[in-house]
């Protein structure tokens, strides 16, 4: 680079250098570079997108729900000439019935894309955040900040975290200090509050394992916990997501359940599954309990890993631990 | 049973006392780096911790409150942190007159530990921190422990005829060659020969050159010292000389010089330390260029050279210092726009390099920064000639009116001798912001809570 001399300038002329957060401008795109540049710090292999289906499947998809779509069409249309020949007054019922299903539909479908969307975004954050993690440049952090900051705008429970950070971070910091400073000040009380939904989640798996009589019943209420948990943790770090969001959450987690592990070593592993015939030798069905705790804690802890909009660090990784404690202090407050 | 629990309450306080740690914090500074600025800065942020935000027991909010405390010795003169704190925050605000000699303060921090264990057994810890603020001159005494009369004299007769010091150091070197080494030893002529050697060193430290390595350090700070046969020598070339001569004279102060000022130093106060930070102004050595440069990096070497002393010879363990972690901090980061911040550590990095990895050798962990004690500008954007520049917005001293300056581009680490050496800078001192910790929470800063981090972390978990 070319060298310039020193100078004084016009002071009239200077404008602040940005600073966080900024004033909202419309947001600018995150290019969604692919991880594979990035180095092996982070722990949870980067989720994978969905597979990229077959073309043929995708038609038949698109065919038969318009064949779907036509003949509820021409049903509705039947329905109504029908409820019209018996009488104005029901047709008119039926029409407005018709409107209003048509209606919410639509704006289902609205939201679920919005949510999708909010989901897309959070991903694009990571990403953004891992890169800037390791720059000491300036200037895109703060970028990021606002980006983050716009994300929590509508919630109160982050208003107090966020003016704290607005206060902390000056013009002296660097892009790998802002984030680290979002990292502390706003997304671990975030993360405690998280901790503590996994937790309460796992225990009422566990609870309702042991004390389900039927085995269909126990899978049923396990499954629907665990979307619940996801969506709860997804919704507490910002990405509030649909039902087709959080299924589809939920999908990416299980493909990654089995590396992450939740980034527990072997050992761990290993005396889970101690534990877990331990208890099982007891009974049964604690022991079944347990173990559904321990996965549906697993699955808490990877949406966690997967909802954050920056990637845990090494030392406020969550663990497994108080988890596991508790869980296997179960068969003795059921027996 | 109140009497058992009053017994309990006992028991507990006093495991409590025997609880509380210790730590002993140096700051030191090769000339004029800030020391002064930046102990009142840590104090000051510490009381008030509404600036730390990186440092770990403020963040996680399990800091309860930190407050003076009468100092262990009471024979070290007291840092004066409330006159300094109202120069630097009064209505027309100005930088602390700079410290001579050594002093201490002690500042009680209590904080809720981490681990659930500790805190069991108590649930408010104190750290006694003793900060330790002396003159980055005693520390470059240190090396002198090891050398010889006749080894110290050819190291600073060679470094005397070095450009940029050869001509700073003339009379003295004439006076040198005039006089007879084996002659009777004259007071006079000691005296006269000191008083030289003295004049030098004063030069060497006003000079435009920034000259780092000034030793012995008493003869520029003498302080009760002054006139005292113990400072009335000079190095003397050539070989040993037998008794009653100028060089035995010589050499036997250099001696007392050694025991009585240089070892008492380190026994007293060096090798009690656990903490050091080292603080360098980098920015006046680029503005002075590249003598500046070399002699810094000479003289940052040889203040490394006492904490290698650890593992070498029983000597060495019953004094050697036992320093853990040791800061290399490059002071006033806020006289250039935060994206140079980087370049500046690089340049640092490549300072102190060699050095670093004798001392992690060692054991002990190194780190280099670059802070500011007291945050006096804002960095701002500004055009010239149809490029956007990252400039600095402060109050120079002498003048009323904020300016925008434009200093010029830092280079990076490993070119920087290089590269400094056809580029002039233009790094001015500005005065501290008007508004100085007028909002209560501690005087603004670059960095000091991750500095603070490093150096005291591990203490308050």
């Amino acid at each position: 680079m070319e060298w310039i001399p020193p100078m004084e300038l016009d002071p009239a002329r200077a404008v602040p250098a940005p600073r966080v957060p900024e004033p909202a401008p419309p947001p600018p795109p995150f290019e969604a570079e692919p991880d594979a540049a990035m180095p092996e710090a982070e722990f949870i292999p980067p989720v994978a997108g969905p597979a990229p289906r077959s073309p043929l499947l995708r038609w038949l998809v698109g065919a038969v729900a318009l064949l779907i779509l036509v003949a509820v069409g021409f049903d509705t249309a039947d329905l109504m000439n029908r409820a019209f020949a018996t009488s104005m007054a029901l047709g008119v019922v039926v029409a407005l019935v018709a409107g209003v299903a048509g209606i919410t539909t639509i704006a289902l479908l609205l939201r679920e894309l919005r949510s999708l969307k909010r989901l897309r975004r959070i991903e694009e954050l990571r990403g953004e955040s891992r890169k800037l993690s390791h720059t000491m440049e300036l200037g895109r952090a703060d970028r990021f900040a606002g980006a983050l900051t716009r994300l929590y705008t509508d919630r109160p429970d982050l208003e107090l975290d966020l003016a704290r950070l607005k206060d902390v971070v000056t013009d002296a910091h660097d892009d790998a200090e802002v984030v680290r400073l979002i990292d502390r000040e706003v997304l671990t009380g975030l993360d405690r509050r998280a901790y503590q939904t996994v937790l309460r989640a796992s225990r009422d798996t566990a609870l309702a394992t042991a004390l389900s009589p039927a085995a269909l019943l126990d899978i049923a209420v396990v499954l629907w916990r665990n979307l619940r948990l996801v969506r709860e943790i997804a919704t507490l770090y910002g990405a509030r997501p649909g039902y087709v969001g959080s299924l589809r959450l939920l999908r990416r987690m299980l493909g990654n359940i089995a590396v992450a592990g939740v980034t527990e070593s072997a050992h761990h592993v290993a005396v889970d599954a101690l534990g877990g015939s331990l208890a099982a030798a007891i009974s049964t069905r604690v022991g079944q309990g347990v173990i559904n705790g321990l996965l549906t804690a697993r699955i808490g802890l990877a949406a966690m890993h997967t909802c954050r909009p920056v990637p845990f660090t090494p030392d406020t990784r969550p663990s497994l631990g108080r988890i596991r404690a508790e869980l296997l202090s179960l068969p003795k407050q059921v027996l | 049973m109140s009497f058992l629990d009053s017994l309990f309450d006992q028991a507990g306080e006093t495991a409590g006392r025997f609880l509380e740690a210790d730590v002993r914090l140096g700051v030191t500074g090769l000339r004029r780096a800030g020391k002064t600025v930046f102990t009142t800065a840590v104090v000051d942020n510490l009381l008030r911790a509404g600036r730390l935000p990186f440092l770990d027991v403020v963040a996680s909010g399990r800091f309860q409150a930190a407050r003076l405390r009468p100092q262990p010795d009471a024979d070290v003169p007291r840092f004066a942190f409330e006159e300094h704190l109202a120069t630097i925050t009064a209505a027309q605000p100005d930088w602390p007159e700079p410290t001579t000699g050594i002093s201490q303060l002690r500042l009680a921090i209590r904080y809720r530990p981490n681990s659930a264990l500790r805190r069991t057994l108590q649930s408010v810890a104190t750290v006694n921190l003793d900060i330790v603020d002396y003159p980055g001159e005693w520390l470059l005494d240190l090396p002198m422990l090891r050398q010889s009369f006749a080894e110290w004299s050819a190291l600073s007769l060679e470094l005397a005829a070095r450009s940029p010091r050869d001509a700073l150091s003339v009379d003295w070197r004439g006076w040198l060659s005039a006089i007879d080494p084996a002659g009777p030893d004259e007071e006079e002529e000691a005296r006269r020969g000191a008083a030289l050697y003295t004049e030098y060193l004063h030069a060497c430290r006003r000079a435009e050159s920034f000259l780092s390595i000034i030793q012995p350090g008493r003869f520029v700070e003498p302080g009760d010292l002054k006139d005292a046969p113990l400072l009335t020598f000079c190095p003397l070339p050539g070989e040993r000389r037998g008794r009653g001569t100028l060089w035995a004279l010589m050499e036997s102060r250099y001696e007392a010089y050694k025991s009585s000022v240089v070892r008492r130093f380190f026994a007293e106060h060096f090798a009690r330390l656990n903490r050091q930070v080292v603080l360098i102004d980098v920015l006046g050595a680029l503005n002075a260029g590249v003598s500046g440069l070399g002699d810094m990096k000479r003289a940052l070497e040889m203040s490394l050279e006492p904490f290698r002393h650890g593992s070498s010879g029983w000597l060495d363990w019953l004094f050697g210092s036992k320093i853990d972690r040791v800061l290399f901090a490059a002071t006033k980061a806020d006289h250039i726009a935060s994206s140079q911040h980087p370049n500046l550590k690089g340049i640092l990095d490549s300072l102190v390099a060699e050095a670093r990895r004798t001392i992690r050798f060692e054991g002990a962990q190194v780190e280099t920064m670059a802070l500011a004690s007291l945050k006096c500008t804002e960095t701002v954007v500004t055009e010239h000639e149809g490029r956007t520049l990252r400039c600095i917005q402060g109050v120079p001293v002498g003048r009323d009116r904020p300016t925008v300056l434009y200093p010029g581009e830092i280079p990076d680490g490993a070119d920087a001798m290089t590269v400094a050496r056809n580029r002039s800078y233009r790094f001015m001192p500005f005065r501290p912001p008007a508004d100085a910790g007028r909002d209560g929470r501690g005087l603004p800063h670059v960095r000091l809570d991750q500095a603070l981090q490093f150096l005291l972390g591990d203490y308050l978990e």
